[in-house]
C-alpha cells in the first residue's frame, strides 16, 4: 500500500499522542534536560552544570547498592516467578474438569489485589514473632529469620511476596501459549514415540516461545518498577538493603527535593530500561516466531 | 466413579496444585481471619484461623474512622473515567495502525511502544507541575489524565484489528462504509474479545494506582481506595491489625468479589493480553 | 468531511470534560469573602487522631462561621507530609497552615516558605511563649526568631513488661535506671528465639540515637544546624552500646521498624521498648498484661531529644490569610484546647499550664504513666535540626543499621556519617 499524508489519519492518531505527549514525553524530554543543571534544596535557583550530576551519581558507593539490589530483585523475581508459572501452567493445562477453575482461580487472585494491600498483608505475615510465615517455616526446621527487620533477608522478603503478587499473571499467559498449541503436534509425536520431556523440549518449548517473550519483557519492566512494596514495606531499609531504582528517585525528587538529581537518576534509568529491553529483543526476540 | 479414577491417576498432580494453591490462598483467609478477630485475640504465639469469637465491629469502626464508601465511589468514577477516554484514543490509534500506511508510521508506533515501558514514576515531577498549571490538582481528572493515552492498549488493538480480513474492509468500502462507520460497524464488533480485556485490564491496574493519586490529591472527597487504606495504615503506624486488616479485606474485596463471579471472563482477558499474534 | 466532524467531537468531548472538572474544581475553592484555608497535618502515633483534630476544627470554625474556615488535610506520617507540604511549595501553593516534624524547619527556611510568628506572638496574652515547655521551644526558634507553635510533641521513654521480668526473677517494679543494668537486665530478659531483652525500635532511630548521645552528654548536630557533631567520642561510645546489645551480646533485634514493634511488645515478643510516648495509649488498649513506663536509662545523665511536629504559618499567602491563620493556631495552642488534645491523643500537652486544667489533671490522676514523658521533659534538649534534614537522616540510619549488622565498626560509621552530612548540612 502506498504511504499517504493525509489529515484525517493524523487526525485520528492525535488524541493518543496529544496525551502521551503532555505526559510522558515531554516530562521525559523536560527531565533529560533538568538532569543537567544543579538544582536542589541548597540551589534553589537552577544552574547549568553540564555532565556533573552524572559524575556524582556514578561516584556515590549508594547508587551502585541501589543498582545491585534492584539486579538481585530482577534476577531473582524474573527466573523463579516464570519457572514457577510455566511449570503451574503445564500441569493445570491438564484435563481434570470443573477443579481447574478453582486451582486457576487461588492461583491467580493475587493479582487483583492492590499492591499497597498487599504489602501491608506481608508486613503482617513477616511478623517475625506473631506472623504465619516464620510460624510454618518453623515446623519445616527453618530458624527464625527476622525477614522484614534484617538486613540480609529484607530484599528477599520482600522477593517472596512480590513472586506470590505476579506469578499467577505469568501462569495466564503461558496458559493460553499452551492452549493455543495444536495437539495433533503431541499426537504425531507420540505416534514418533516422543514422550514426556523430549515432547516438552520439541514441541512445548518451541511454541511457548512468544508467550515466553511477552512474559520476559513483562517481568522485566515490572522488576525494575518495583516500587509501592518498598514504600510499604520498608521504605529502603534497613540500611538501604532494599532501597530500589524508582525508589531512590522518588527519595531524591520528593524526599530531598534535589530536582537537578531526580531528573538525572531518572534519564538514566529510562536508557537503561530500553537498553535492557532492546537487548531481549535483539538476543532472544529474533528466535522468536512473532508477527507483529 | 470416573473422577475418583482420574484422581487416582494423576494424584501427584493434583497434590502439588493443592499444596501450591493452599499456599497462594492462606494469605487472604488469614486477612479476612485476623479482621474478624478481637484486638487482644491478635497476638496469640500459635496462629488462630477461626476467629472465635467474632468481631464485626472492626469493619464498623474502620468505615467510622475513614470514609471508605467515599473512596469506593472515587475508585469507581476514576476507573471508568480512565477506561471511558482510553477506548477512544486505543480504538482510533489502534484503527490507522492496522489499515492505513502513512508517512512517520514507523515513527509514531514507536512512540506507542516506548510510552509502555516508561514508569509512570519517571514523569510525576512534570506532570504535577502541569496539573498545577491547569489547577487540577486534588480532583479527580487530575488521577486519570496521565493514563488517557495507553501504548500497551493501542498495541493490543492494534494486533486484534490486524486479525480481521482486509477483504472485509474493501467489502465495505464498496458499500460505501468507510473510514469511522468502518471502524465502528465492523473492527469494533469484531474484536470486542480484546476491547474486553484491554478494559477488564485497564480497571484492575487503575484499581490499584498508588503513588500518583497520592500526590495529586489532599482530601478524602476526592481520594480513592488504595490511598485511603495507605492513610489508613500511617494513621495506626502499622500497629492495630485487626483494624488494619479489616480495611485492607474491605479495599480487596470489590475486585475479588467480581473476579469470583466473572472469572472465566476474567482469566480470558488476562490470556488475551498476552499479545499472542 | 464527515470524519474530520466526527473526530472533533471526540475533542471536543474531551476538552469538555476537562474544562468542566476545572469549572467544578474553580467553583469547589472559591466562595467569596469566606476565607477558606488548608492545613496541612500528620498523625505520627497510632489511633484515630484524625478525627479528633476534624473535631477541634469543627469547634473553631463554628466560633468564626462566616469569616474563616479551616479545613484540615490529614497527610499520612511525617515524611509523608513534609513531602506534600514541599511538593505544594515549590508549586507555588503552599497550604496555609502546616504542621511538619520538626527537625525540618532549616530546610523549609531554605525553601523560604515559612513566616515568622513574633509579631503575633507580642500581641498574645503575657507570658504566652514562656508557658511551652522550654525544650518544645527550641526547635521553633533559629537566628532568634519564632517560627512555630509547638503542638503534637512527644519524647521517647522506656516501656518494660512486668510480667517478663517477673518471669526471669526481676523486681518487676524496678525498671533499669542505667546503661549497665539496661544492659544486664536485657541479657537476663533474653529467650533465644521467643523474647528479645530490649527492642530499640527502627525507623526512627536516628531520633532514639540522638537520645542515647544526650545520655552520654554530648548532641549530633550545632544548635544553629550547621556543624555536625557525629564523630565524637561519645557518639561513638553510644553507637557502640547499641552495637554491644544489639550485635555482640544480640540481646534485642538488630534492626526493625517503627510500626511492627508496639506489636512486638504487646505480643510479648520483647520485654523491653524503646519508643515514642505516643504509642502509650496503643500499649494501654491491647496489652493483656501489665506493662510500665519509665524514662530512658542514664550513663552521664538522663537524656532525650524531643520529636513532634510544631504548627507553622505559610510565608508566600495574602496578610489576611496569614492573620486568619495565626487566629486558628493561636486558638489551638490554647490552654484549654493543648489539654484536650493531649487527653485524646497520649501526646504530651505542651504548655505548663495546661497539666491545670481540670480534664487534664483527672486524666491524670487515673492515668498517671502519661507523667513519665512530660517530667522526662526536664532532662531533654531540642532535637537536632538542619537543612536537607530528610538526607541527613538517610545517611545516619544507613549508618546505624549497619554497625548494628557487624558491618563496620562505631568509630568508622561515625567518622563517614560525619563526613557526609556535613558535606550536604553546609
Amino acid at each position: 500500500m502506498r504511504r499517504t499524508f493525509r489529515l484525517t489519519t493524523y487526525g485520528y492518531l492525535f488524541p493518543g499522542l496529544f496525551f502521551m505527549g503532555i505526559f510522558t514525553f515531554i516530562p521525559v524530554f523536560m527531565s533529560a534536560y533538568l538532569s543537567l543543571f544543579k538544582w536542589n534544596i541548597n540551589n534553589p535557583e537552577p544552574h547549568f552544570t553540564w555532565f556533573s550530576n552524572y559524575i556524582e551519581v556514578f561516584k556515590a558507593p549508594l547508587f551502585w547498592l541501589v543498582l545491585r539490589n534492584n539486579l538481585i530483585y530482577a534476577f531473582t523475581t524474573i527466573p523463579l516467578s516464570m519457572s514457577l508459572a510455566l511449570f503451574l501452567a503445564i500441569l493445570i493445562n491438564q484435563k481434570m474438569g470443573w477443579i481447574r477453575s478453582l486451582y486457576r482461580g487461588s492461583l491467580f487472585y493475587p493479582t487483583m489485589i492492590p499492591m499497597v494491600a498487599a504489602a501491608m498483608l506481608w508486613v503482617w505475615i513477616f511478623n517475625p514473632g506473631l506472623g504465619i510465615f516464620n510460624y510454618y517455616l518453623g515446623f519445616l526446621g527453618f530458624p527464625k529469620i527476622e525477614w522484614l527487620y534484617d538486613m540480609r533477608y529484607a530484599l528477599m522478603g520482600i522477593i517472596i511476596m512480590s513472586i506470590w503478587k505476579n506469578f499467577g499473571y505469568y501462569m495466564l499467559i503461558f496458559l493460553a501459549g499452551l492452549q493455543g498449541i495444536p495437539s495433533h503436534y503431541y499426537e504425531a509425536a507420540a505416534i514418533e514415540g516422543a514422550t514426556g520431556w523430549k515432547q516438552f523440549r520439541y514441541i512445548t518449548f518451541p511454541m511457548l516461545a512468544p508467550a515466553t517473550l511477552f512474559v520476559f519483557i513483562v517481568a522485566i519492566i515490572s522488576s525494575f518498577q518495583v516500587f509501592d512494596q518498598v514504600f510499604v514495606m520498608t521504605q529502603g531499609g534497613p540500611g538501604d538493603r532494599t532501597n530500589v531504582l524508582v525508589f531512590y528517585i522518588y527519595q531524591h525528587a520528593f524526599r530531598f527535593w534535589d530536582l537537578g538529581m531526580g531528573s538525572t537518576l531518572t534519564t538514566l534509568f529510562i536508557l537503561g530500561l530500553l537498553v535492557a529491553i532492546w537487548l531481549v529483543f535483539r538476543v532472544i526476540g529474533r528466535r522468536v516466531y512473532y508477527e507483529v | 466413579m470416573k473422577f475418583n479414577r482420574h484422581l487416582r491417576n494423576k494424584s501427584g498432580l493434583h497434590l502439588i496444585l493443592m499444596v501450591v494453591s493452599l499456599i497462594t490462598v492462606a494469605p487472604y483467609f488469614w486477612i479476612l481471619s485476623t479482621s474478624l478477630k478481637y484486638r487482644t485475640e491478635v497476638f496469640t504465639p500459635t496462629p488462630k484461623w477461626i476467629p472465635w469469637p467474632i468481631n464485626i465491629q472492626n469493619y464498623l469502626e474502620v468505615f467510622q474512622m475513614a470514609p471508605f464508601h467515599l473512596y469506593l465511589i472515587n475508585t469507581i468514577i476514576v476507573v471508568t473515567g480512565i477506561l471511558a477516554v482510553q477506548l477512544v484514543t486505543i480504538t482510533l490509534a489502534a484503527y490507522v495502525f492496522s489499515r492505513k500506511n502513512f508517512w512517520g508510521k514507523e515513527f509514531f508506533f514507536f512512540l506507542f511502544l516506548i510510552q509502555m515501558m516508561i514508569p509512570i514514576h519517571a514523569t510525576f515531577l512534570p506532570n504535577f507541575l502541569t496539573l498545577k498549571r491547569f489547577d487540577l490538582l486534588n480532583t479527580r481528572v487530575a488521577m486519570m489524565l496521565p493514563f488517557f493515552a495507553s501504548g500497551y492498549g493501542t498495541f493490543l488493538l492494534r494486533q486484534a484489528f490486524r486479525q480481521i480480513p482486509r477483504a472485509l474492509e474493501d467489502a465495505a468500502v464498496i458499500d460505501g462504509c468507510g473510514g469511522l462507520r468502518f471502524l465502528w460497524h465492523v473492527l469494533v464488533p469484531l474484536a470486542k474479545p480484546t476491547l474486553i480485556a484491554f478494559s477488564i485490564i485497564s480497571i484492575v491496574s487503575h484499581w490499584n494506582d498508588y503513588l500518583w493519586p497520592l500526590i495529586v490529591t489532599d482530601t478524602p472527597d476526592v481520594r480513592t481506595l488504595t490511598i485511603g487504606l495507605g492513610m489508613f495504615v500511617q494513621q495506626e503506624s502499622g500497629a492495630d491489625w485487626t483494624l488494619l486488616m479489616a480495611a485492607t479485606a474491605f479495599v480487596t474485596a470489590p475486585m475479588l468479589i467480581f473476579f469470583l463471579v466473572f472469572q472465566k471472563k476474567f482469566v480470558q482477558s488476562f490470556m488475551l493480553s498476552g499479545m499472542k499474534g | 468531511m464527515r470524519k474530520v466532524i466526527l473526530i472533533l467531537t471526540v475533542f471536543f468531548f474531551i476538552a469538555g470534560l476537562i474544562s468542566a472538572s476545572e469549572t467544578w474544581a474553580q467553583k469547589e475553592k472559591g466562595k467569596p469573602k469566606l476565607l477558606r484555608l488548608t492545613f496541612y497535618y500528620p498523625v505520627g502515633v497510632a489511633g484515630p487522631l484524625a478525627r479528633v483534630i476534624g473535631e477541634m476544627t469543627d469547634k473553631f470554625n463554628k466560633e468564626n462561621e462566616g469569616r474563616v474556615e479551616v479545613v484540615p488535610v490529614y497527610s499520612g506520617d511525617y515524611d509523608p507530609t513534609m513531602q506534600k507540604v514541599q511538593t505544594a511549595i515549590m508549586a507555588g501553593n503552599p497550604p496555609d497552615i502546616f504542621m511538619v516534624e520538626i527537625s525540618e524547619l532549616p530546610t523549609l527556611l531554605a525553601m523560604n516558605a515559612v513566616l515568622p510568628l513574633d509579631d503575633y506572638i507580642k500581641k498574645v496574652e503575657k507570658g504566652y511563649w514562656e508557658d511551652f515547655f522550654a525544650p518544645f521551644r527550641e526547635n521553633a526558634v533559629i537566628g532568634g526568631k519564632i517560627y512555630g507553635v509547638p503542638f503534637q510533641r512527644s519524647t521517647p521513654v522506656l516501656y518494660w513488661n512486668k510480667e517478663a521480668f517477673k518471669a526471669t526473677g526481676l523486681d518487676p517494679e524496678k525498671p533499669p535506671k542505667t546503661w549497665d543494668e539496661l544492659k544486664d537486665y536485657a541479657t537476663k530478659l533474653t529467650v533465644k528465639d521467643k523474647q528479645w531483652g530490649v527492642t530499640i525500635s527502627g525507623g526512627w532511630n536516628d531520633w532514639l540515637f540522638e537520645a542515647f548521645v544526650r545520655q552520654n552528654g554530648s548532641f549530633l548536630i550545632s544548635p544553629d544546624g550547621l556543624k555536625a557533631n557525629f564523630d565524637s567520642k561519645e557518639a561513638i561510645e553510644a553507637l557502640d552500646f547499641w552495637v554491644e546489645l544489639k550485635h555482640r551480646l544480640k540481646v534485642g533485634p538488630p534492626h526493625s521498624t517503627w510500626g511492627s514493634t508496639p506489636p512486638d511488645f504487646v505480643g510479648g515478643r520483647t520485654a523491653m521498648l524503646y519508643h515514642s510516648t505516643g504509642i502509650l495509649t496503643f500499649l494501654k488498649r491491647s496489652a493483656k498484661f501489665d506493662f510500665g513506663v519509665t524514662f530512658m536509662p542514664q550513663k552521664k545523665t538522663f537524656g532525650a531529644a524531643v520529636g513532634g511536629a510544631n504548627l507553622m504559618i505559610a510565608k508566600k499567602i495574602p496578610k489576611e490569610r496569614q492573620e486568619a491563620a495565626w487566629k486558628y493556631i493561636e486558638w489551638m495552642s490554647n490552654v484549654k484546647n493543648t489539654a484536650e488534645w493531649s487527653v485524646a491523643s497520649g501526646y504530651v500537652a505542651v504548655r505548663n499550664s495546661a497539666y491545670d486544667d481540670p480534664v487534664m489533671k483527672e486524666h491524670m490522676s487515673k492515668n498517671p504513666e502519661y507523667l513519665v514523658a512530660r517530667d522526662q521533659l526536664k532532662f531533654a534538649n531540642g532535637k537536632m535540626m538542619a537543612k536537607n534534614f530528610q538526607k541527613v537522616r538517610e545517611i545516619l540510619k544507613r549508618q546505624l543499621d549497619d554497625s548494628a549488622a557487624g558491618n563496620i565498626v562505631p568509630a568508622e560509621a561515625m567518622k563517614i556519617a560525619q563526613k557526609e552530612i556535613q558535606a550536604v548540612i553546609k
